[in-house]
């Protein structure tokens, strides 16, 4: 399919971006955001764009739109669709075109419909500027026969409401449908997934193919995730600093990927099967500052010479469709994968943390809401026990809601719970961080998500290490100075870093000195909040190094939150998969990723790019069809394997199966192993190099 | 029902703050150094006199029986009697409020065009020259002290172009169309000092509107500039429009004692100024309380109507 | 990118202090230089009134009224006494008010709001109600009712005057506080100070306020701004300070029967009272657009 589109002819072009270059205006200068860029779209194509955040891909997606940032210009080239330049036509030209011949799909739905307006009278407005239908009845029908293109149930009933009683996923299903509304020759997509959970982004993904094969709109979708493309997209260009590296069919470019950023790329992403590749990682991250005149990619590049720096790199063919920007194209290699060498056993370790029963809920009593209860929020977690060894690496899986945050919080002491115990060492541990010790404090140490909110941006980061050695121990410990340099040191980072502040870091070396200011305090157990969600791809393999270290050369102990089974399989000991604050599934890491599966276990999985699923196989509900009770399973709503009522009233039972893997569920165990199918086996794949890793 | 439980929640608020608005009132008049029996007396009263005026007074009685009696009145519209004259606060009250409220009323009606006009303008035309210009504009004039600005509209349209009489002469001969003609330059000035403020934060409040993800994508939607203005922006900009509004309405009370000085209006904003130099403590406690009523009064409106017009708190 | 940014510090060091200054001010905003400018102007006339004026403030120099003259550029009042010298002379007395008045006010509203806004909880309901209720008194209304209940005899003092603006600003720039602490309270950095159970004030120091600089600067400037209206406002009212001082709303509302014969003895204080606070407001004007562009960079 994707050879085919891309075919010489130049009459099935439904886009073509020829050396297109952009600039913003910026700190008195006119800096380039996007340099030379030429990149064709073929009708019925879906072409993958791909970059790090400020690599310039969100603003080629709305330059294809015609639309730019009121301080940016355009410096060269032109956008040909319909036989017209977009970036020479008028506003009135441009809204001819906009919403009826190309359609766009915005990041974050939320923000992007208008809250005051139904959903159904968004898209209505659509039709009507574009003269699409008649009258009333006929918009209607249309919306309903859009609405059920896209999978929203009823649509009849949803069209009249507001954008906020929708959840994430139907939002975004509703700015699909008005992408489609025209029935464009090309809907352009800007990271239509990336705040989705990874259930809801495979439900969108799926819909997006369905939609390709039903209508054969073409599509230009970008993101930052490689992995989603693998499973989506005909062609997939690469782009860095605002240049395109790489183009190429998506299987040649996973298989013999010819840029050293793009093998880098792929060889970043953690996955499933826990193999990684044995050399070619990226490191550093992109500075726009140091770009040289030539390859910018020359400063990370294991490849690069001086003449790199010096000599622009144009995308030329390397092969028929296959396209690089690389004086040293011949020399990159396929990856080769290893097995990320033998795990330590771990053997039965003493217990350091217990968590019994625990019950949560958000948020303090306001007097209000001791007056009316009613007004209480509600319990997000809801009877959790779970333990963690010394030293080892314990893994709480989940989509938002879950409440595996919440769960590090109450661990924290920062919130109390209304019921159950946690004990460190065998000793319970007060709810509130105000009624323990100065010593447990100590022990326990929290890394956040976010690393830009995590360091204070008035302090130093030699302050910011030196402060839990002042508050945690006294003189006699040695020189707070001399300790957050070792602290540096542990995590990586040169001893000048400590005269810096967090505006000079980036947001991988913020994390690291994030992870270095909870090690000073020297602690039993590190909680992990999703902390590398918020990195770059590149950035996110270089800290999950870090930690693997960690885990590998010292005693502490990890609580690791994680949304992502790829990286929790890297790097715990136990997994623990919990849906609405209940806990579905816990048990070893290797024996988590095989039957039997929790039925939620088996959606997260199924879930991961790459993963294919078998014909027939039941998928899980986008959305719950009703709510279970309080004590039925959390699942029920949105389970496909669901035998009856009891899942939606009865607490499910616990099996224990002989691996050690506690499954929480009504389904009988033998039911369990034989969920993902007859064979009893996974065909999840993070990406389709594995083919090429077994034949190095 | 979400709806109702929010709005008796801030209700319940407003009045709290009513009522801590009054202790705050009480006590300052307590704090007055000096016996308020002697202010009326006068310094050559005997002690038997006074002694008679206290117990007359209630002054013997512990302060917070007699917060609570005051209150008591407060609440059934019992203001006392003023220290001075012995008429009651009420009988003294009333026309000045209704003076001020016909000055308020045409300052309004002059504000809100005065305001929308610029600042939609600016927003649209945002970082060109015009609004460039037009920020210099408000910039000078919010800088220029009320009381100043007043004395000069006086100068200007008083006495070097006389089409407005400079004092402001009102009696109980004079007819409603007497009292909005010396009206007109007072409220002229406070509409321009509010209006200035206005437009400053208005500006910012629709540019946040306009940058928000959802105009972008009505553009990219292949709407109009004007449909998009009018159907997507504007709508989701009364919110912040009311708030400033409500914000004007604290300067527009204090607004009022200044202009109606300059004025010589005989309003309620003379009146506090009077009863504050009489030291009058019933006509003080009685004005300052009706001056933050309304200003809690015209916040609550505001925070329900906003509360009403929250599109994430209706029902499909 | 360790050696790259290590030059760059290192030449952002070697650099004198007076390039820096420089460089500052040709990127600053334009409302900022010309407000600085006028600020400047202003600062220099006042200090040179208190040390010295053409005529003493409270002498009488010659015919009341007799208009302007080379001698008297701003004519003579009604007690005789030279205006231009009573302007000059009044440039440090309201500046001086203004300044310390506002400076007191964002001082204790700041320290109450802070640690209202990030204690949260019962004591900062009480706080957020007591702010409220003293915010519901419209300030020129509340300024008066706190000169008035003073009493005469503290009456006219400058030091009541520096009260009652600190008095009327510390519950506004308290709830400004607040919402700032609140937005900062909530971040991650703050977490971990709390995870390490450090006292509120450690945190409210150290982790609050060098995060809340920013609009409490912005807060100052603006609250600095308005300072000379409130306080002409009440001279203007009678209640501000005692004469014969040369407090410039004062001496408007002493000239203004005036406005008919000689309208330069009210025109000479309004206009020093107006450049003073547009000065004050491009000045502040352009602070704010300087931080909303870029934090100041913390490094430098």
């Amino acid at each position: 399919m994707a050879q085919a589109a891309h075919q010489s002819d130049t009459t099935s072009v439904v886009a073509s971006i020829r050396d297109v270059g952009l600039a913003y205006w910026q700190n008195q200068t006119w800096n380039d955001v996007l340099h030379k860029v030429h990149l064709d779209v073929h009708a019925g194509e879906i072409v993958g764009l791909v970059g790090e955040s400020g690599c310039g891909k969100s603003s080629l997606s709305l330059l294809l739109m015609g639309y730019r940032h009121p301080a940016a210009k355009v410096r060269s080239g032109e956008i040909w669709f319909g036989g017209r330049d977009l970036l020479a036509m008028s506003e009135a030209e441009l809204a001819d075109i906009r919403g009826n011949r190309i359609g766009f799909v915005p990041q974050n739905p939320t923000t992007a419909l208008n809250p005051g307006m139904r959903v159904g009278a968004q898209i209505a407005e659509v039709l009507r500027v574009h003269g699409r239908t008649g009258g009333g009845e006929a918009v209607t029908a249309r919306i309903v026969e859009l609405f059920n293109d896209v999978g929203l149930p009823e649509p009849r009933a949803l069209m009249r409401r507001y954008p906020h009683q929708l959840s994430g996923g139907q939002q975004q299903r509703v700015t699909i449908a008005m992408a489609l509304a025209c029935d464009p020759d090309l809907v352009v997509l800007d990271e239509p997934t990336t705040g989705l959970d990874v259930t809801t982004q495979e439900q969108i993904i799926l819909l997006l193919k369905r939609l390709r094969s039903r209508h054969g709109t073409a599509m230009l979708y970008v993101t930052h995730d490689l992995g989603v493309l693998s499973e989506l997209a005909d062609r997939i260009s690469v782009m860095y600093a605002g240049h395109l590296v790489e183009s190429a069919p998506t299987e040649v470019l996973f298989d013999h990927p010819r840029h050293p950023y793009t093998r880098g790329l792929i060889g970043s992403i953690p996955r499933i099967d826990g193999r990684r590749p044995r050399d070619g990682r990226l490191t550093g991250y992109l500075d726009r500052r140091e770009i040289p005149p030539g390859c910018p990619f020359q400063p990370r590049c294991p490849l690069a010479d001086d003449r790199c720096a010096v000599e622009p790199q144009e995308l030329a063919a390397f092969a028929p469709g296959h396209e690089v920007a690389c004086r040293h194209a011949d020399a990159v290699s396929p990856l080769v994968l290893d097995d990320g060498g033998v795990r330590p056993e771990r053997g039965d370790s003493a217990i350091l943390l217990e968590v019994e029963n625990l019950d949560l809920r958000y948020g303090q009593k306001s007097l209000y809401q001791r007056l009316v209860p009613s007004a209480l929020p509600p319990v997000v977690v809801r009877d959790v026990s779970f333990t963690i060894g010394e030293a080892e690496v314990v893994a709480l899986v989940g989509e938002s809601g879950s409440g595996k945050s919440t769960i590090a919080r109450a661990i924290s002491g920062l919130l109390p719970p209304i019921g159950g115990r946690i004990a460190l060492r065998g000793s319970e541990l007060a709810g509130d961080i105000g009624a323990r010790s100065q010593d447990v404090v100590r022990r326990i140490q929290f890394i956040f998500q976010n690393p830009d909110a995590s360091l204070n941006p008035r302090q130093s980061v030699g302050r910011s290490l030196a402060r839990p050695i002042e508050v945690f121990f006294d003189r006699s410990h040695g020189v707070p100075r001399d300790l957050a340099e070792r602290a540096l040191d542990e995590v990586m980072l040169t001893a000048d870093y400590a005269g810096r502040y967090p505006d000079q870091l980036s947001g991988g070396e913020r994390q690291r000195i994030a992870i270095a200011r909870a090690l000073v305090a020297e602690p039993d157990l590190l909680l992990c909040d999703e902390v590398l969600s918020a990195l770059d791809v590149s950035v996110q393999a270089n800290v999950l190094d870090l930690l693997e270290r960690l885990r590998r050369e010292t005693s502490v102990a990890m609580l690791f939150i994680s949304h992502d089974l790829a990286v929790v399989r890297r790097l715990a000991d136990r997994v623990c998969v919990l849906y609405h604050g209940q806990m579905m599934q816990v048990g070893p890491v290797e024996a988590v990723f095989e039957p039997p599966f929790h039925p939620y276990t088996l959606t997260l999985l199924m879930s991961l790019p790459g993963s294919h699923l078998r014909p027939g196989q039941p998928v899980a509900r986008s959305e719950p069809t009703r709510a279970p009770e309080p004590q039925g399973c959390a699942f029920a709503g949105r389970c496909p394997w669901q035998p009856d009522e009891r899942c939606y009233t009865q607490p499910p039972p616990l099996h224990i199966t002989d691996r050690d893997v506690a499954i929480r569920c009504h389904l009988p165990l033998a039911d369990l192993s034989n969920l993902a199918g007859a064979d009893g086996s996974l065909s999840t794949h993070a990406t389709q190099t594995s083919q090429a890793g077994q034949t190095p | 029902m979400q709806i109702l439980a929010l709005c008796l929640k801030r209700t319940a608020t407003a009045l709290l703050t009513l009522l801590l608005v009054s202790l705050i009132v009480f006590v300052a008049v307590e704090i007055i150094p000096g016996d308020a029996a002697t202010r009326v007396a006068g310094r050559d009263a005997t002690e038997e006199t006074l002694e008679v005026l206290r117990q007359r007074m209630h002054l013997d009685l512990p302060p917070a029986e007699r917060y609570l009696t005051w209150l008591g009145g407060v609440v059934t519209g019992q203001f006392g009697d003023v220290l001075t004259s012995g008429r009651s606060v009420v009988e003294i009250l009333a026309p000045r409020v209704v003076n001020t409220l016909i000055l308020s009323g045409i300052a309004l009606a002059i504000y809100f065009p005065l305001v929308l006009i610029p600042a939609i303008f600016q927003a649209v035309r945002r970082d060109r020259a015009a609004d460039h210009a037009l920020s210099t504009i408000t910039l000078v004039l919010l800088s220029i002290p009320d009381f100043v600005l007043a004395t000069f509209l006086l100068l200007l349209f008083a006495v070097v172009i006389p089409i407005f009489p400079a004092m402001s002469t009102i009696d109980e001969r004079s007819t409603f169309f007497d009292i909005v003609n010396v009206s007109i330059m007072p409220a002229v000035t406070l509409a321009i000092v509010m209006a200035v403020y206005a437009v400053r934060m208005l500006r910012e409040g629709l540019i946040d509107v306009l940058d928000a993800d959802f105009v972008r994508m009505a553009r990219l939607k292949g709407l109009s500039q004007r449909r998009v203005l009018l159907r997507h922006a504007l709508p989701n900009a009364v919110v912040p429009t009311l708030n400033v509004t409500a914000l004007n309405l604290a300067y527009l009370i204090g607004g009022v004692v200044v202009v109606e000085r300059v004025f010589s209006f005989p309003g309620f904003g003379s009146l506090i100024v009077d009863s504050l130099k009489l030291l009058d403590a019933p006509l003080i406690q009685a004005t300052v309380l009706l001056a933050s009523a309304v200003y809690i009064g015209a916040n609550l409106a505001v925070d329900i109507m906003a509360i009403l017009l929250n599109p994430r708190l209706r029902k499909g | 990118m360790a050696d790259a940014s290590a030059t760059t510090m290192a030449r952002a060091g070697a650099e004198s202090r007076l390039t820096r200054a420089r460089r500052f001010w040709s990127a600053a905003p334009s409302a900022f230089r010309i407000g600085a400018i006028i600020l400047a102007i202003h600062i220099l006339l006042a200090l040179i009134g208190w040390v010295w004026t053409p005529y003493d403030y409270v002498a009488r120099v010659g015919i009341p009224l007799s208009g302007m003259s080379w001698e008297h550029p701003f004519g003579i009042d009604q007690n005789a006494r030279d205006i231009f010298s009573r302007v000059l002379y009044g440039g440090h007395i309201v500046i001086l008010l203004s300044v310390s008045g506002t400076l007191l006010g964002v001082v204790v509203g700041a320290a109450l709001g802070l640690t209202s806004g990030y204690l949260g909880g019962w004591f900062d309901e009480a706080m957020m109600r007591l702010f409220d209720a003293f915010n519901s008194i419209p300030f020129l209304v509340l300024a008066l009712l706190a000169s008035a209940v003073a009493g005469p005899v503290a009456s006219g003092e400058p030091l009541l005057l520096v009260g009652v603006v600190a008095l009327v600003y510390a519950p506004r720039v308290g709830r400004i506080a607040r919402g700032a602490a609140q937005t900062v309270a909530i971040q991650d950095y703050v977490m971990v100070a709390r995870l390490r159970r450090e006292r509120v004030r450690d945190v409210v120091r150290r982790e609050i306020l060098p995060n809340c600089s920013g609009p409490l600067l912005v807060e100052f400037a603006l609250r600095a701004g308005y300072a000379p209206v409130l306080i002409g406002s009440l001279g203007f009212l009678g209640f501000g300070v005692r004469a014969p001082l040369p407090e410039w709303g004062r001496m408007i509302a002493e000239n203004r029967n005036l406005i008919f014969t000689t309208p330069e003895a009210l025109l000479a204080p309004g206009i020093a009272l107006a450049t003073l606070v547009v000065g004050l407001n491009l000045f502040t004007d352009g602070i704010a657009r300087l931080i909303g562009r870029s934090t100041p960079h913390a490094g430098a």
